[in-house]
């Protein structure tokens, strides 16, 4: 089962490679049968990336260690790529605007195509992990990622496609709303999954903060976005603005997934019992 | 002419200083590229570690600004209380206006409609359509208000006002959690403590090194590690004794992430380990006397003779290459008249220097097992949750929630018809309002329009 899991998880990916084809293809050509075969191949590769998730939990569980599959870097990924696919298509069901699927899905295909080259082994949880918060606070963490890897998208598409030219279009001013409404959805997840996160930490280290690279960043980012809200509210800060605004944002979400685990390892260990 | 003008004065320029949203942004951004340094810079260290990575001079100015402990240094703390005065005052400020507008009279709210955003025309004269007007006004919004202008008659009506106080919600949030922060900072403390099992624990150690007494004692009944079948550790568990005055008074089990708690304070299972019992060694005097001797830890040993023996350090295995591969003990030994004297101790039947004119040899260590427990007392935490709901809670009255304003204004079209025309304004989500418009339109008797 596990093997079946990883076979559709292979197949998903290139299913996500295709659709980002297939979008591309819509943008470029103003085709609308390759914006249904898009948005039906996107479909399906949900469907299946669901599918494989829960074949994983099911998989870990007669292995004799179950536990929900959100507990290591590839199993982040795979569920990183599933919220991203999922939060697109909601916005696609809601504006019909394609084009910001062949910004927003290849997200989904490089963050599946990073997972592949991980070990998919099915491994069993350290004492550490062993929590209900693992679930809450991974599940708030990701959603909050994938708000704003597809406010991150809509920023490129903003720019990409020259709305800035004109930014009172009712296209550049949905797109403007687009950013703004995911940046918030992210937003106040990332607040969930910080505090979920302390809650947990305060029962597993006695601490609820402290200052670990990876919160300290989580933090970074909160106050990156907190910003741009400000700026928004406060000085009406919108287009082009907003798009490299969550451009930005992004890239410290980036940092806050990868770059700390990459670059400032050594610096703490999350392993208890020393 | 502006010249003359007087400046303001002190206290009211301060205000303004603090009350501006430039501030806020600046202080935003600043802790933000502030905590990137604390996360390059590693944090904590010993002075070893800095000279060894920035050379002397790179550790000296770490040193004088704080950057091995940036996130409790005075600047960092003091950025932060400038964020939460800038927070009060921006708030303060801003309280004022909200309390303005949700206290403006609604008769004079429809004396000054916006411009219509929609507009047709119904059958029947003003008057008769008044009703059916208000009832559908008060129904999609909320009370309304009646005024009259040249003739026409204009009906106001308002929903969402407390969404306003949506970010003051937020900013308190903000302010608790660091009141959570500096409560625990300043009545919490936090600490470990080693007990072997079987032994009985009255103190602890604070993160400073000092010891402080718990005021009951812990006693450590049994220590186990589980293993899943490849190997990997699957649970650490402590079960443990609350005593007062010797008399046990609670059990409690500690795993990892389900600490245990008695008379407020924490205890978490962290880390466990052998730690040394006793050593024995044999004393060999340069005339080749030996003496077996058994040395425990932690204490000053008193030896036959008058003279005295303590272990200072001890490592159960350590490698010089070729040299050794073994245990080694520091051992700090004084005769009954004379001046105490550090020793290395090896393991026998090997060629090590040495540092006096005694040589000890390791002849068998016994070790305990140990439980390592991190402990906490911290009344602030409370409001660090109340902090987090709140916040929250406030995130989704600030952005989720609209204070929305409508206005019908019912004139004689002629011919015995009436002119609708409806406006609206609102402080947030103008697509939420376009749909209210839409709708309330739509019901009115406006011909059916699609949203865009």
């Amino acid at each position: 089962m596990e093997a079946l899991s990883n076979q559709i998880l292979v197949a998903v990916t290139f299913t996500f490679l295709a659709a980002s084809v297939l979008y591309l293809c819509h943008w470029a050509f103003k085709s609308k049968a390759f914006g249904w075969a898009a948005s039906g191949v996107t479909w399906a590769a949900l469907a299946a990336l669901t599918l494989a998730i829960i074949l994983r939990w099911v998989a870990s569980h007669q292995m004799g260690i179950g536990h929900a599959p959100f507990s290591n870097l590839f199993e982040s990924l795979v569920f990183f790529a599933w919220t991203i696919a999922a939060i697109y298509l909601i916005i696609e069901l809601s504006t019909w605007m394609r084009t910001i699927g062949s910004f927003a899905v290849p997200l989904a295909f490089l963050s599946m195509l990073y997972a592949l080259t991980l070990d998919p082994a099915i491994k069993p949880l350290l004492p550490a992990l062993k929590s209900n918060w693992l679930i809450a606070h991974v599940i708030t963490c990701f959603l909050g990622y994938a708000g704003f890897a597809v406010s991150a998208a809509l920023g490129a598409m903003y720019l990409a496609t020259g709305q800035s030219k004109d930014p009172a279009s009712p296209r550049a001013l949905v797109l403007d709303n687009l950013i703004y409404q995911t940046v918030v959805v992210g937003f106040i997840l990332l607040t969930a999954g910080i505090v979920t996160g302390s809650i947990w930490a305060n029962s597993a280290w006695g601490t609820y903060w402290s200052w670990d690279p990876k919160e300290t960043w989580s933090l970074i980012t909160w106050l990156v976005y907190a910003s741009l809200l400000h700026s928004r509210f406060m000085r009406g800060w919108q287009g082009k603005r907003m798009a490299v605004f969550s451009l930005v944002g992004f890239g410290c979400v980036l940092f806050t997934y990868f770059g700390v685990n990459l670059l400032l390892s050594g610096l703490h260990s999350y392993a208890t019992g020393k | 002419m502006s010249q003359d003008q007087p400046r303001k004065p002190m206290a009211e320029r301060i205000w303004d200083f603090f009350a501006s949203v430039k501030l806020s942004f600046f202080l935003l951004l600043l802790l933000a590229v502030m905590s990137i340094a604390g996360t390059l810079i590693p944090q904590k260290e010993g002075a070893a570690a800095y000279v060894r990575a920035y050379g002397e001079a790179g550790w000296r100015l770490i040193s004088a600004i704080g950057l091995n402990d940036l996130y409790h240094a005075p600047w960092f703390v003091l950025i932060m209380a400038l964020l939460a005065a800038n927070l009060v005052i921006c708030s303060i400020n801003r309280l004022s206006l909200t309390t303005r507008i949700l206290g403006k009279d609604p008769v004079a709210e429809a004396g000054s409609m916006r411009k219509p955003k929609e507009s047709f025309t119904l059958s029947g004269e003003p008057a008769s359509n008044l009703d059916k007007a208000r009832q559908v006004l008060e129904r999609l919004v909320g009370a309304s208000a009646q005024a009259q202008d040249q003739g026409r008659t204009v009906l106001f009506a308002q929903r969402g006002g407390w969404s306003r106080f949506g970010v003051y919600v937020v900013h308190t949030s903000v302010l608790v959690i660091m009141a959570g922060a500096l409560v625990g900072n300043f009545w919490g403390y936090g600490g470990y403590v080693n007990i072997p099992v079987g032994s009985t624990v009255d103190h602890i150690i604070l993160d400073n090194g000092q010891a402080r007494p718990l005021g009951f004692s812990l006693h450590l009944d049994k220590f186990n590690v589980a293993f899943y079948p490849n190997g990997m550790p699957s649970e650490y568990r402590s079960e443990v004794t609350f005593l007062e005055g010797g008399k046990p008074v609670q059990k409690s089990t500690l795993i990892v992430n389900d600490p245990a708690e008695y008379k407020g304070i924490d205890f978490y299972q962290s880390s466990y380990g052998n730690d040394l019992k006793t050593v024995e060694v044999d004393l060999i005097r340069p005339d080749g006397a030996k003496q077996r001797l058994t040395l425990e830890a932690r204490k000053i040993n008193e030896l036959p003779g008058g003279a005295k023996a303590a272990i200072q350090g001890w490592r159960e295995r350590v490698q010089m290459g070729a040299m050794y591969d073994g245990p080694v003990a520091r051992i700090l030994y004084q005769e009954a008249k004379g001046e105490p004297q550090a020793y290395t101790a090896f393991k026998p039947g090997v060629k090590m220097p040495q540092s006096g004119p005694l040589k000890f040899e390791i002849v068998k260590v016994q070790t305990e097992a140990y439980s390592g427990l991190q402990v906490k007392y911290d009344p602030g935490v409370w409001f660090i949750w109340v902090g987090c709901t709140l916040m929250v809670i406030g995130f989704f009255i600030a952005f989720y929630f609209s204070h929305r304003k409508v206005w019908l204004r019912l004139s004689p079209a002629g011919q015995g018809r009436t002119k609708l025309e409806i406006a609206g304004a609102t402080n947030k989500n103008r697509q939420g309002l376009a749909r209210l418009i839409t709708r309330l339109s739509h019901e009115l008797g406006g011909g059916p329009k699609k949203a865009e």
